[in-house]
């Protein structure tokens, strides 16, 4: 197996666990998507020094993953991959924003220190929690879901076939790779003077492969179904999920705002 | 029943794929297609689903094919593509058959019990939840013709299903079409694979229907194939011409 088609299998491997079955996975679709939605709702309602006052919410992460039976690696891994962008966007105010904040022992934590703390972990948890929601939920579902909550078609139709197209052109950049990587002088990367063509000759094959994916969803009935699926009612289990978890969201973000006068900061 | 005819297939640079052809397959038959490359038997495949625009008339199941009939018609009929992975695009095999069953507005616990059927009929159960990237040809072969058996069409289409291929997998395929009740149009170029599915053989050349008969009789004349440009079973190379 390439490196490209390895990277195919792991893109693809969140959604082979959505295949699973758990408490979590045999929730409701709408009351994870919620669930995750208003999590991140209260983590993005946070001003920029408040950290200890989102620290309880990491826990919700870790026991989806927990109830889910989802290796925590998986989720890690790509959640480290929105590292260097919320650090490259925080790490200005730790130069520019430099008054003491807190004092431990003999080290100054500044503001701007604090306020990159906060975006790390803000961004974090946001993007765990919607890996672990794809994880738990299959795609199909999620968009459904998000089809019933009357989202604009055209959103949800491109989300979709983005999702579809991203594994056909990085199928026929594996195989082209393999291809000229065999033939080529040094047997490693595209050269620079062959990167014109190869991209170019990728994208005409990838739209032609498009062009018969295509062919072959409408075949099996893609986009004659107007999506009128009777929803399944919520059962007991669901309704205690949805109402625990955005019960404790909204009462820890209760906690931590300076309308509450014991607040965290 | 599928009923053909004057169907003519006119590609954009005008050159004609299919050209006035009608035929007429009986419920339960296998009909192979036959005939060199570029002979017009994928258009003509095709062009029964809709997929090419055509001219003439396509019946299957009495339902004649129109845009408004469209959604009924891709019901009756099913294709599997000369190559699975045109077929496979969803991350897991469940979901990949479970794809047009959803489209169709199956009930989720309908799906799921069609679809463990056709595994189990297939003898791919243990794909369920696997990605296509980790699945063999045969395999793939296999799961492409799943996506289509779990619609529970009336008329298959096939086209090439023998590419790509190992001996024992085609070995394989032999046995699960001669299984299934369908009526089946296949176009390939193995005639011997031919032979042993399909009781009857049309040979295409340049669009129209240069010979039809019954497959013990096309597949073998040398003579008859030699002017389409297909070698016949026990030709050996040999060539008239």
């Amino acid at each position: 197996m390439t490196d490209m088609s390895k990277k195919i299998a792991e893109m693809y491997s969140l959604e082979q666990l959505s295949a699973q079955s758990s408490y979590i996975h045999n929730l409701h679709p709408l009351v994870k998507i919620v669930s995750t939605a208003v999590y991140i709702l209260c983590l993005l309602s946070f001003d920029r020094y408040t950290f200890l006052g989102m620290v309880p919410y990491a826990l919700y992460p870790l026991l989806v993953i927990f109830l889910a039976k989802i290796p925590i690696s998986i989720i890690f891994k790509r959640t480290l991959i929105a590292l260097p962008f919320c650090l490259f966007a925080g790490i200005s105010n730790v130069f520019i924003d430099r008054e003491t904040a807190v004092q431990i022992g003999m080290f100054a934590i500044s503001f701007g220190m604090l306020s990159l703390f906060v975006i790390l972990l803000r961004t974090l948890l946001c993007v765990a929690a919607v890996l672990i929601l794809v994880a738990v939920t299959p795609f199909r579902e999620l968009t459904e879901e998000l089809r019933r909550l009357h989202l604009p078609n055209i959103f949800i139709t491109l989300l979709e076939m983005i999702y579809r197209y991203i594994g056909v052109l990085l199928e026929e950049a594996a195989t082209m790779f393999t291809a000229y990587r065999l033939r080529s002088r040094f047997g490693k990367g595209v050269e620079m003077k062959h990167m014109g063509s190869f991209v170019g000759q990728l994208l005409l094959r990838s739209f032609d492969r498009a062009e018969r994916v295509y062919g072959a969803m409408k075949c099996r009935g893609y986009a004659l179904h107007d999506f009128n699926h009777i929803r399944n009612p919520f059962t007991l289990g669901d309704w205690c999920f949805l109402l625990v978890t955005c019960g404790i969201f909204l009462l820890l973000r209760w906690y931590a705002s300076p309308y509450n006068s014991q607040g965290v900061f | 029943m599928l009923k053909i005819a004057n169907l003519t297939v006119t590609y954009p640079d005008e050159t004609i794929g299919i050209d006035n052809v009608s035929l007429s397959v009986k419920d339960g038959d296998s009909v192979a297609l036959i005939g060199a490359n570029g002979a017009g038997k994928t258009s003509l495949i095709m062009s029964l689903v809709g997929a090419l625009p055509s001219s003439g008339s396509v019946f299957a199941e009495g339902i004649k094919l129109s845009a408004d009939t469209l959604n009924e018609i891709r019901t009756k009929i099913g294709v599997v593509f000369q190559d699975p992975d045109d077929q496979l695009f969803m991350p897991t095999i469940y979901e990949n058959i479970a794809f047009g069953l959803y489209n169709m507005g199956v009930e989720e616990d309908e799906i799921k019990l069609r679809i463990d059927a056709c595994l189990a009929l297939l003898n791919i159960t243990r794909l369920r939840d696997k990605t296509a990237l980790k699945i063999s040809g045969g395999e793939k072969r296999l799961v492409a013709l799943a996506t289509v058996l779990v619609m529970e069409p009336s008329i298959m289409l096939f086209d090439e299903p023998t590419a790509f291929l190992d001996p024992k997998a085609r070995r394989n395929l032999i046995q699960v079409l001669n299984a299934l009740p369908h009526t089946k149009l296949i176009a390939t170029h193995d005639l011997s694979f031919a032979a042993e599915t399909c009781s009857r053989s049309i040979l295409i050349k340049n669009g129209k229907i240069f010979a039809d008969g019954l497959s013990e009789n096309v597949l073998y004349d040398i003579e008859l194939m030699d002017q389409c440009g297909v070698e016949a079973i026990g030709a050996n190379g040999r060539q008239l011409k």
